[in-house]
């Protein structure tokens, strides 16, 4: 069965890039473009993985974030951010993430990442 | 205020560390070789930055601003005129550029750069300095510089100084140049130049 990620990212050049790369790779992909319309995507396609940015307008990723967490224990959240920073990194570890990756991401680490979080929930190593 | 020779040789080796990441950043989106410049630094009076900038770049132009906040806070600007902002559009989409106001995608793609740059930049300062430093949604304006920089003075009692930096880099050959410029107040700016002096301290 196509695994599903749900791609968060009020840009749409960075939803589309990522989107290109994910379905090149066989994944089905949907999309929203801001914390809200993640939210309610989450419950209407069950997305076996979420790639989020953090730096949105309106919900920032991190309140996505623990929202998503709240109402599904299980839920599997990768971040996908600009911010190289390594305590952001962290930061997002400890607010239980299933992954980082930094933008512009590498199309194989991206796909590596996601298929770790698909697999087994998480994909730090 | 002026730097000291130390204090600038300090900032110009922190700012080519973020510059180069930076840079690899924008290598990485458009798959081509990007070749930096040093990067210059001085410091302005807010009164005088227009005419600082002014110099390097033409007066329409597109800015990326991200206002950046922590131990050390401000704004930071991503400059390129509108020859450049154009070429990053064709680099980036294969398509080619129109007019840069009726053009959706290529402010689309600014505003992607720019966040991702800017990020790479200051996200190194936070990285070496070891602060943190939270950044606002980008925000992509088309205008004069003289309105840009109008417009970041409002409600900004405090802004006295303006950290310019600048450094050119081109892309395939074609001379796109971008410039990063940091607005900060007296007591950001005083923090900067003592956490610069301690981290380069700490590499020596």
């Amino acid at each position: 069965m196509t695994s599903k990620i749900l791609l968060v990212d009020d840009s749409a050049l960075a939803r589309r890039s990522t989107r290109r790369i994910l379905e090149g790779a066989g994944y089905q992909v949907v999309e929203a473009e801001d914390g809200m319309a993640a939210i309610e995507q989450y419950f209407v396609e069950k997305p076996d993985v979420v790639l989020l940015d953090l730096v949105m307008k309106g919900m920032y990723g991190l309140e996505v974030l623990a929202k998503l967490r709240e109402m599904d224990p299980q839920a599997s959240v990768v971040v996908l951010s600009a911010d190289i920073q390594t305590s952001s990194r962290e930061m997002v570890q400890a607010a239980g993430a299933a992954g980082f990756l930094n933008k512009p991401a590498d199309a194989q680490q991206m796909l590596d990442v996601v298929a770790r979080a698909v697999e087994r929930g998480d994909s730090w190593s | 205020m002026e730097l000291t020779a130390l204090q600038q040789d300090a900032l110009i080796e922190l700012l080519s560390i973020g510059f180069g990441r930076a840079a690899a950043s924008l290598s990485q989106l458009t798959g081509h070789r990007v070749v930096l410049e040093v990067p210059q630094v001085s410091v302005h009076p807010i009164a005088t930055l227009d005419s600082a900038l002014r110099s390097l770049v033409s007066d329409e132009v597109a800015s990326v601003h991200q206002i950046f906040s922590g131990p050390v806070a401000g704004d930071a600007l991503l400059i390129l005129d509108y020859k450049a902002a154009g070429m990053l559009k064709e680099l980036l989409t294969d398509e080619a550029p129109l007019p840069l106001p009726l053009d959706a995608s290529a402010r689309e793609v600014l505003t992607e750069v720019g966040n991702i740059l800017l990020n790479a930049c200051l996200g190194t300062f936070g990285n070496l300095l070891q602060v943190q430093v939270s950044f606002s949604v980008p925000q992509l304006n088309l205008d004069s510089l003289s309105e840009i920089l109008r417009s970041l003075m409002v409600n900004r009692e405090g802004l006295r100084y303006g950290l310019v930096v600048h450094a050119g880099f081109r892309l395939r050959d074609a001379e796109v140049t971008g410039y990063l410029v940091i607005v900060l107040s007296v007591a950001s700016l005083d923090r900067l130049i003592r956490s610069v002096e301690a981290w380069e301290q700490g590499q020596s």
